[in-house]
């Protein structure tokens, strides 16, 4: 589709050097319309974070971004050298799991709101520090002229987490990425976190990637959905499509490991076995240990994403027979 | 060694003789008068600095029998883990008492009695030992309790390994050899080598891979209904408690606000708090006929608790009377087992 404001393709980062190389994310690829939103799902190692990092030129040492495209608006983002972030600037944000220690303990809240649009838009101070105030109230702090005066350690750990999103909504960005935003937050400040994000995109139309290992949290801001296992894209398509009726054995194996709160008529199942160590991935399908469904060719050749043709162009999957996983 | 995870719980493990005798899991009606494990008015304060005072559990009741799973559910800093650290004896309550089968337990526990109630942490990557072997922190807990030696311990360390769905070989492993789960698995099988009468577990599962979850509270359903142990699991997840409690009880700011059985709670729950709680957590289906009863701000600190009902100024159905009066915990609808400290408890929500 070419109405995609973020695309993303066959994204690969790799993990050390030499002889402990390893890939944690492999040819992973989506798309995000403006004021759309899609939830990148996946247990430890999925590479979930990794790829949201790439995405901000953010890979910690060691860490290399080998091949891939980033496309935001049709202009494609350098991932390293001095053009990497200057190219995001006040258009990608990000938003970090800890609001602790995204916050310097040093300064006022609106103090770090404030150096955002005057560092990044060149405001003056006093529009900037105006501007703080702005965004504080839009994120739905209480007080938020009082508040502008607190240090991160003043405050409760949601309004740490509005303070992260308002400063990342400073830069006035076209998308926002959310890493795991309110898995340190409780459950009634998560659900008003989740509904400002909503607000956000309705109003502002800032297109928005939430990564999150949590089923139900995803189901709730994503339109779409892209499921992660061992650093790869093994399904996506619309989230109701995806919850509802799914074409991967992984993405079935998580629903059915759910604990859910409306169904007491089913215990939850775990997927049997554990999640493979990057460094030595199963051969063929990643997932054919632990599944079902395999058959002996899925432990030979690598099933490849495939379309699943039925009028719905974006659902896809990494499975060889989706058809069985679809029969249940 | 290779760690795999061991195989299905239910295929592989046959019940220890130590066991055999105590009861299976009773029926509702045949609950015995004395709980295994009562706390009467629990109160705890922390000093909070300047001559303050934190109080972080207040008057707080509670009673587990045989075979029956408590869930304490609560957000952070209700007071939850307090709780499970002086039922655990781990802490001393302000005030408050703490029995066994009636049994007082003191101020400074036997070993006996610590033997009696053990604590399941959340975060086993801390919890265990990183230089000692599986064998060698079983192994040290049985002998110092005098539960085994010679070749028993051995078997006893195996029998223990089979009960908890390992290998008996993982014995030989070290926790940097297991993954979150197996290392639960092993927290869980230290709890259980000194035969305690009740488990304590403080979110045992929210550190925890989606995928294992499943299996790690399946162990404890499981291990609760052949043992007959009584269990408090502590989580902030509703659908963990729903999942496995028999009974349910809801803290806010250090108090208990509803308690009961736990469809009461979950389908028809008397306390707005609890509402809120339903409301705001995330399903996996949207619900055709839920309320949207989002909830205003966030929990205050409990070193500044509100007056009258601490809930009052987050409460959607709050009134004047609430801001002046404690609600007490009573029965809702009277005569009810269930217990709600709500002014308007006979509401329906």
């Amino acid at each position: 589709m070419s109405s995609a404001l973020l695309q993303v393709r066959d994204l690969t980062v790799s993990v050390g050097r030499g002889e402990r190389r390893y890939v944690a994310v492999r040819d992973v690829g989506f798309e995000v319309p403006a004021g759309g939103s899609l939830g990148v799902v996946g247990e430890s190692g999925s590479g979930k974070s990794l790829t949201l990092r790439a995405l901000m030129a953010l890979l910690p040492r060691g860490v290399r971004a080998e091949r891939g495209v980033v496309e935001l608006a049709g202009e494609a983002l350098p991932f390293t050298g001095p053009g990497a972030r200057r190219a995001r600037r006040g258009r990608l944000a990000m938003v970090f799991q800890d609001p602790l220690s995204g916050l310097d303990p040093v300064y006022t809240v609106g103090t770090q709101v404030a150096e955002v649009p005057r560092r990044v838009l060149g405001a003056s101070a006093a529009a900037s520090r105006r501007r703080a105030v702005e965004l504080l109230r839009m994120v739905g702090m209480p007080d938020p002229e009082q508040r502008a005066h607190a240090f991160p350690h003043q405050l409760s750990g949601g309004m740490r987490q509005r303070v992260l999103i308002a400063m990342a909504l400073a830069s006035e960005p076209k998308v926002l990425l959310c890493d795991e935003p309110t898995t340190a937050l409780d459950v009634t400040v998560q659900a008003q976190v989740l509904e400002l994000l909503d607000d956000l995109r309705r109003r502002l139309g800032v297109a928005v990637v939430f990564v999150s290992h949590d089923l139900a949290v995803v189901r709730q801001v994503a339109d779409e959905l892209a499921v992660m296992y061992t650093g790869r894209v093994v399904e996506t398509g619309p989230a109701t499509e995806v919850l509802g009726h799914p074409a991967h054995p992984y993405t079935l194996g998580l629903l059915e490991a759910v604990v859910d709160l409306d169904d007491t008529a089913h215990a939850p199942q775990a997927i049997p076995g554990a999640l493979p160590d990057l460094a030595h991935v199963p051969s063929g399908c990643p997932f054919h240990p632990r599944c079902r469904f395999a058959s002996d060719d899925c432990a030979l050749s690598d099933p490849g994403f495939r379309y699943l043709g039925d009028g719905d162009a974006d659902r896809g999957t990494a499975c060889k027979y989706p058809e069985r996983v679809m029969a249940g | 060694m290779n760690p795999r995870p061991g195989p299905q719980l239910h295929e592989v493990v046959p019940p220890l003789n130590q066991f055999a005798a105590t009861p299976a899991r009773l029926p509702e009606r045949e609950r015995p008068a004395v709980p295994l494990l009562a706390a009467e008015n629990l109160c705890v304060s922390f000093p909070a600095g300047k001559g303050q005072w934190l109080t972080a559990v207040e008057d707080v009741s509670l009673t587990v029998s045989e075979g029956e799973t408590l869930g304490i559910v609560g957000e952070s800093g209700c007071g939850k883990s307090t709780v499970a650290r002086c039922l655990a004896g781990l802490l001393r309550p302000g005030s408050g008492t703490v029995s066994l089968r009636g049994e007082l337990l003191g101020a400074r526990r036997t070993r006996e009695q610590h033997r009696a109630v053990q604590l399941v942490f959340q975060d086993p990557y801390s919890s265990l030992n990183p230089r000692l072997s599986v064998r060698s922190v079983l192994s040290e807990l049985l002998v110092f309790h005098g539960l085994a030696q010679g070749e028993a311990l051995e078997r006893r360390c195996q029998e223990l390994m089979a009960l908890v769905g390992l290998p008996a070989d993982a014995l030989d492993g070290y926790p940097s050899s297991f993954s979150g789960g197996q290392r639960q698995r092993i927290a869980i099988a230290r709890a259980l080598a000194v035969e305690p009468q009740v488990v304590v577990a403080d979110e045992p599962i929210s550190s925890l891979d989606v995928s294992v979850q499943a299996a790690i509270l399946a162990l404890f359903a499981d291990l609760r209904d052949r043992l007959g142990i009584g269990m408090v699991l502590i989580s902030h997840n509703l659908a963990v408690v729903r999942n496995i409690c028999d009974r349910a009880a809801v803290m806010y700011l250090g108090r208990v606000v509803e308690v009961g059985e736990r469809e009461e709670i979950f389908t028809d729950p008397r306390h707005p708090y609890t509402r809120a709680l339903l409301a705001a957590a995330p399903r996996l289906r949207p619900g055709p006929d839920r309320v949207e009863a989002r909830l205003r701000g966030e929990p205050p600190s409990p070193t500044a608790r509100p007056s009258g009902c601490a809930f009052h100024p987050r409460c959607p159905r709050a009134e004047p009377v609430c801001a002046t009066e404690r609600p007490e915990l009573l029965p809702a609808p009277a005569g009810s087992s269930r217990l709600a400290a709500c002014h308007f408890r006979d509401e329906k929500g």
